[in-house]
């Protein structure tokens, strides 16, 4: 029968179109956007052409002499200009003498349109001649080209003798939108600071995965396999506050433990000391806190996994081991660990990703500071794109950063298919109809 | 749990509780403190209340000035996890399904995508996901916060129901098919009663973990006719001029209550996803 094939790409059908617009989308389209210069500045839309003072700056190096050419106002015998020399009023021969001999005429300087002023039959006073001169007054500064065609035949009819090829150097300069670059990976590759948030980044994941994640989960996990069911679940309950609770109030419950208004500034004042804030006075102290703050919520997953895992070893191994003689160091060291090898390894792969892109908590304890000695890469990727003290947003890097998060991810998470044996998980279905 | 291998005579269990105690101090600590803090008056260097004081919830009926009202952001709150939890719970119940037991075009594939987008730093994608709604003009709308985290939930959530519906027994789905129910009819009436433990675990989950998303919303919908409670606390927080930790705390432990509710009432279901995905 067909109908369950219908029926199953019905059925799948809701899933595979939100996941492909909300998830594959955006990551091709931070793939896109990591190819990009956008910014702020340059807008998320498409920009128009403008000779504005920083880009003649930047086409100062490129083309010297175009660029003060440009720099300076043109003069073009043009009907408009002609139109206003009718309107000031003066005696109508000179424009019509203009018109006559002059149209389309293009003078580079303010001298040369003045003396071919003067030399008019009319001859006008100085003060005429400026008058007049002002008419034709025709500069490229700061007008806006909405295409490269108009860019390019203003430039024309200002008598600028340009090649192509530097019609095409001036049209890049000139523009205000984003243009395609590679520059965000050349830029990551080369800048110090993101060579001390690659740092910053295998640091925090290394203390947090191994002391706690890790680590301290085993511990919690072995200390209450050991006791009665009720501390036990109490103690499990505990230590899943953290994970349960929101992200802003479990950061604010931190805050008032560390700030200087806080819980340790009180009870050290007791003892003497001046309040200060423990959170963010060094950088030691800083990553003591991003560990810790990080480290108890990571703790509960590993906890419950090896909790399980040691619930499923069979009872009888620890009742032998204790007719033997057996120590509880020797239990654990003989009977708890060897069996949790699996679950320590899932646990390790499992939160090494999701440490990777995690950056909420830092974000709300130390927002990456003091300076930036606790910023890692899924922060910093943030501050760039999205909350920049700078002002200039810049997107395309943010998501060339985010890129290299998610290449990890997915080659992470390819391998980790492998190590678990993915082939295992896709059972045939049995109703083959 | 009561009958696993209890410690016989020469295993003290009190040592271990102590040092339990000892390293559970801080949470404990911080835990006690914001009920504490909430309802009382404390000297700023004592560390012990003086009072009782219903003045930190004053928030509740005065909105401070420039912030938006508190009701109005809970409703907002309310919305947006219960809009992500149905959405999550319908999609990914069907697509579960259809992994778990039917048979179409590129299951294995879709499968190891779902694993693959499941283990994925979702949230570096916000930077792509912020100038595409700005693009369509879905920002600082609750609908396009909605879609992008009930997608973020999606692998999750069909990878747990997958799990979940792998436990069915195929002898009940044979015995609809053979009377002569549609798959459709028997997903409905026959497979989705029993897998009711997962639904329930997943809900909660999506739900708890709507009403506790901070990043998406802040920077998607940070307007205030949209504000979240996570956002609005952490405005408060970020707030320098009117700085008053108690009334944070209680706005926060406002805010905790429903998952502390939530959470004792439901916990066994929950042990299942927080123990990474269930055991499928």
């Amino acid at each position: 029968m067909k109908s369950s094939r219908t029926l199953g790409l019905v059925m799948i059908a809701p899933a595979s179109v939100m996941i492909v617009l909300f998830f594959l989308m955006p990551v091709v389209l931070t793939a896109v956007f990591s190819m990009t210069n956008m910014t702020t500045a340059t807008g998320i839309s498409g920009g128009v052409y403008q000779i504005a003072p920083n880009s003649l700056i930047a086409l100062k190096s490129a083309l010297p002499e175009i660029a003060t050419e440009m720099a300076e106002p043109r003069y073009t015998i043009d009907e408009a200009g002609l139109k206003a020399v009718e309107g000031l009023g003066l005696a109508p021969g000179i424009a019509a003498e203009l018109r006559a001999k002059h149209a389309g005429e293009v003078f580079p300087a303010r001298r040369d349109v003045e003396r071919m002023i003067k030399d008019l039959a009319e001859r006008p006073s100085t003060r005429e001649v400026k008058q007049i001169s002002e008419q034709f007054n025709r500069s490229v500064l700061n007008t806006r080209f909405d295409s490269k065609e108009q860019l390019f035949s203003a430039l024309d009819d200002l008598g600028f003798k340009l090649t192509p090829e530097q019609k095409e150097t001036v049209a890049k300069i000139t523009y205000t939108g984003w243009t395609w670059t590679t520059d965000n990976f050349s830029r990551m590759a080369s800048s110090p600071d993101m060579a001390r948030v690659l740092f910053n980044t295998v640091l925090y994941v290394a203390l947090v995965l191994t002391l706690f994640n890790v680590g301290y989960a085993l511990l919690l996990a072995i200390w209450t396999h050991y006791m009665p069911p009720t501390p036990a679940s109490i103690f499990r309950g505990i230590w899943l506050l953290p994970r349960i609770t929101p992200v802003v109030i479990y950061v604010l419950l931190w805050k008032w433990l560390a700030w200087d208004s806080g819980f340790i500034s009180i009870l050290m004042g007791k003892f003497g000391y001046p309040p200060k804030n423990y959170l963010l006075d060094t950088a030691y102290n800083a990553w003591f806190f991003v560990v810790l703050i990080n480290g108890f919520i990571g703790a509960s997953m590993g906890m419950l996994v090896f909790s399980s895992a040691m619930k499923a070893i069979p009872k009888s191994q620890f009742y032998a081991s204790e007719v033997d003689g057996a120590s509880r160091w020797q239990q654990i060291r003989y009977i708890i660990l060897p069996q949790m090898r699996w679950p320590i390894l899932f646990v390790t792969c499992y939160q090494t990703l999701s440490l990777l892109a995690s950056f909420n908590e830092i974000l709300l304890a130390t927002n990456g500071g003091p300076g930036n000695a606790t910023e890692v890469w899924a922060l910093a990727a943030y501050h760039t794109a999205l909350r920049n003290y700078a002002g200039n947003l810049e997107y395309g890097l943010g998501a060339a950063m985010a890129l290299v998060l998610v290449v990890i991810g997915v080659m992470l998470s390819l391998v980790y298919l492998r190590v678990f044996n993915y082939g295992t998980l896709v059972a045939k279905p049995l109703i083959e109809d | 749990m009561a009958e696993r291998s209890q410690p016989s005579a020469n295993y003290r269990s009190w040592p271990v509780i102590t040092a339990l105690t000892i390293v559970s101090l801080p949470l404990l600590l911080m835990y006690i403190y914001l009920f504490l803090d909430t309802v009382t008056v404390k000297q700023p260097d004592a560390l012990l209340p003086s009072g009782l004081t219903i003045n930190h919830w004053r928030f509740l009926w005065q909105t401070t000035a420039g912030k938006a009202n508190i009701w109005h952001v809970t409703l907002n709150t309310l919305l947006f996890s219960a809009c992500t939890t149905s959405l999550v719970l319908i999609v990914s119940s069907m697509a579960g399904y259809v992994l778990s037991r039917l048979n179409v075009p590129a299951r294995g594939f879709f499968l190891a995508g779902v694993m693959v987008l499941h283990a994925f730093p979702s949230v570096t994608l916000i930077i792509a996901i912020f100038i595409v709604l700005q693009m369509i003009g879905l920002y600082n709308s609750l609908i396009g916060v909605i879609l992008v985290k009930a997608a973020i939930d999606l692998p999750l959530g069909i990878w747990m129901m997958k799990g979940f519906y792998d436990t069915v027994p195929w002898e009940i789905e044979m015995a609809g098919v053979v009377d002569g129910a549609s798959r459709f009819r028997v997903w409905r009436s026959l497979v989705l009663p029993q897998v009711k433990p997962g639904i329930m675990a997943l809900g909660l989950f999506s739900f708890l973990a709507g009403w506790g998303e901070f990043i998406l919303p802040q920077v998607l919908a940070p307007g205030n006719q949209v504000q979240v409670l996570s956002v609005y606390l952490a405005g408060f927080l970020a707030d320098d001029n009117n700085y008053d930790f108690n009334m944070f705390k209680a706005v926060g432990l406002f805010y905790l209550i429903p998952v502390l509710i939530a959470y004792a009432l439901f916990n066994k279901y929950l042990m299942n996803i927080y123990g990474g995905g269930s055991k499928g």
